[in-house]
């Protein structure tokens, strides 16, 4: 286990092709963790925790940006030294537990050693001591069907231990456990966030933020608050917000148009709509916590006047709401 | 099945080999033009014999009739008929009873199912079983009535003296005219002619057979690898490499293929006693099959190979 360094990420973007279209579920993310924190990747589903955990794991390559994990920039490796890093550096403990149904639960946490070349003695011992230390050294012998959800969890973490990695991945730890359980999951996280590694955990649940040294919220926040409308003036083909970013605001367009357009996987752009006045646009993102799924774009000199979802909502009448989201 | 059927397009190149050494014959001499001492459709007037005993290099020579007829014993049943002369060139071994001592006696082979002392009907003429003689078969395993040449120029040729060919102690450096000697290795081929399209249509099937257990196996290891895509990329995502990835399922068909050659090999011999004809598997043929079904196998995984290989790792991180 390597001491220092910790993990660094910079001016992250992460997009892939989604029915054609571009998603960019992680734009422009900055995060310096320290070797020992435990860090929270808190948002909604399809916010982009297990994305940004694939890359981290070097499983998914960013379109932009830098991961550095120690001494290892992570999104240039490539061949044996991008399986030497997932061998050695990264252990991940997945959604749904994924443990092979056919092996034991010792032979689950013996495999990446196996895999790694280590002989098939030594990888029991090792995966042995492994599960005692997660408190499963009564159940070594059992399958995963045979185990509850909670000590399936416990073998996950045992596996994504099994090379001592300075960096452990978490997905979703506690999503298919119940409260009992949960607590012995939470405990062993919490355990192996020590000095020498760094744990990064991506959940939906908020109940785990005390558990964290630092929280990342990837998920845009609805602002519920109400603040003076925003004035913005466009000139000809300016942006007013891009597809991927963070909706804040709902936009009503007071003179000139705006065009509403979305990238496509070939590079290209589809037409959306042409917002003129008295019409708003932007409202979803804002009012869901979503990222804006379409650019905005002025054509000649528009303006045009932000509003707050809250006072959005004020002045269409929380009544015809519902109307307006359907598009009726 | 690829392994009995191997044995018995072993089985019919050793017969050939045998009925042929069976007569016990230097040489054979046939009529001029004639295919060969199995197919002829020629016959020679049988007291030629003595003219081509009297060519230089034969010691002796002695009539044979050979032709396929039928016998009525519970069924009809086809039987390969050879008139040779007893205390001749052609000595038949007996395995039961006795050696033929006179006309009216037959020695059968024992896939007929006759017993010594009974009588056997063969185009109408009555025949006794004096004694049983054991791998005396051609034509595809049709088993042979041994008689007096008497007794079977009077089944074919309604008692005219004649033969269909020539067996010769020694080899006729000449003939007489209008005939022709034949070698034991050419009357091999002639018979190995009438068994060819046999041969080619069990190697056909064999290929064939070939081909279902490539699928089969080439099919269990694909949906194996399909079943187990999320174990392929967990496996991945924790820092297996593709290699091993590819050499464990590789083992997996070698394994598989090699289970089915040894239980094909185990019973396959209580299989071939079972078949309508001799199959006499070839101790090379096991070896083959071993060779053959883990070569076999590992090419009809390559699909499965290529799919547990190209899983993306990222598969690993889908949900339940």
């Amino acid at each position: 286990m390597s001491v220092g360094g910790g993990l660094h990420i910079r001016d992250l973007r992460i997009e892939y092709s989604s029915g054609g279209y571009v998603v960019r579920p992680i734009e422009a993310l900055d995060l310096d963790v320290q070797s020992g924190q435990l860090v929270l990747l808190l948002g909604a589903s399809g916010c982009g925790k297990t994305t940004l955990l694939s890359a981290l794991a070097a499983i998914l390559k960013p379109a932009l940006g830098s991961i550095r994990f120690d001494d290892v920039e992570v999104t240039e490796l490539s061949g044996d030294a991008l399986t030497q890093y997932r061998r050695h550096r990264v252990g991940i403990v997945f959604q749904a537990f994924n443990l092979v149904p056919s092996l034991s639960a010792l032979e689950n946490v013996a495999a990446p050693l196996w895999a790694a070349g280590t002989n098939g003695r030594e990888s029991r011992r090792r995966a042995g001591e492994l599960l005692e230390r997660v408190g499963l050294g009564d159940r070594v012998r059992h399958r995963p069907g045979d185990l509850s959800g909670g000590q399936q969890q416990r073998v996950a973490i045992a596996r994504a231990l099994a090379h001592e990695p300075p960096l452990l991945l978490a997905d979703e730890p506690t999503a298919h456990l119940d409260y009992v359980q949960v607590e012995g999951v939470l405990r062993l996280l919490r355990e192996v966030a020590a000095p020498g590694r760094v744990v990064v955990v991506a959940t939906h649940d908020e109940r785990m933020m005390p558990l964290a040294d630092r929280v990342v919220e990837l998920s845009p926040r609805a602002d519920r608050e109400s603040r003076p409308p925003e004035r913005r003036e466009l000139d000809a083909g300016e942006v007013l917000f891009a597809q991927g970013a963070p909706g804040d605001l709902v936009y009503v367009v007071e003179e000139g148009e705006i065009e509403l357009a979305r990238q496509l996987a070939d590079g290209g752009e589809e037409f959306v709509a042409c917002v003129t006045p008295p019409g708003y646009f932007g409202e979803l993102a804002p009012l869901f916590g979503l990222r804006r799924s379409a650019t905005a774009r002025a054509r000649g000199r528009t303006v045009v006047t932000g509003y707050t979802p809250h006072d959005f909502r004020q002045r269409v009448g929380v009544d015809r709401l519902a109307a307006l989201i359907s598009g009726n | 099945m690829t392994l009995l059927l191997s044995g018995a397009s072993a089985s019919l190149t050793n017969e050939n080999h045998r009925i042929v050494r069976a007569f016990g014959a230097d040489a054979w001499v046939v009529a001029a033009g004639s295919s060969g001492p199995f197919t002829t459709a020629s016959v020679i007037p049988a007291a030629r014999a003595n003219e081509v005993a009297a060519a230089p290099g034969v010691a002796r020579a002695d009539p044979v009739v050979l032709f396929r007829s039928i016998i009525r014993e519970r069924s009809v049943r086809d039987v390969n008929v050879v008139g040779f002369r007893p205390g001749g060139i052609m000595t038949p071994h007996v395995v039961r009873g006795r050696a033929l001592h006179g006309q009216g006696e037959t020695l059968a082979d024992t896939r007929l199912g006759l017993h010594v002392g009974e009588r056997v009907v063969a185009n109408g003429h009555r025949l006794r079983v004096v004694g049983l003689v054991s791998g005396v078969t051609f034509n595809f395993g049709i088993p042979t009535l041994l008689m007096p040449v008497q007794d079977a120029q009077a089944l074919a040729f309604a008692g005219q003296p004649l033969a269909t060919a020539f067996i010769t102690d020694g080899v006729p450096r000449t003939v007489p005219a209008g005939l022709q000697m034949v070698t034991e290795q050419q009357a091999i081929a002639d018979l190995a002619r009438v068994a060819k399209s046999g041969h080619q249509s069990i190697d056909f099937i064999n290929v064939l057979l070939w081909i279902v257990a490539a699928g089969i196996i080439g099919s269990m290891v694909y949906l194996s690898a399909l079943e187990r895509v999320r174990d392929f990329a967990v496996l991945k995502a924790t820092g297996a490499s593709s290699r091993a990835l590819l050499a464990g399922l590789a083992l997996q068909a070698v394994v598989l293929s090699f289970a089915g050659a040894v239980a094909a090999a185990v019973l396959a011999q209580p299989l071939a006693a079972s078949f309508p004809f001799p199959v006499q598997i070839p101790s090379g043929a096991y070896l083959r099959l071993l060779v053959i079904a883990v070569v076999v196998g590992t090419l009809a995984s390559v699909a499965g190979l290529r799919r547990a290989v190209g899983v993306d790792p990222a598969l690993a991180f889908t949900g339940a």
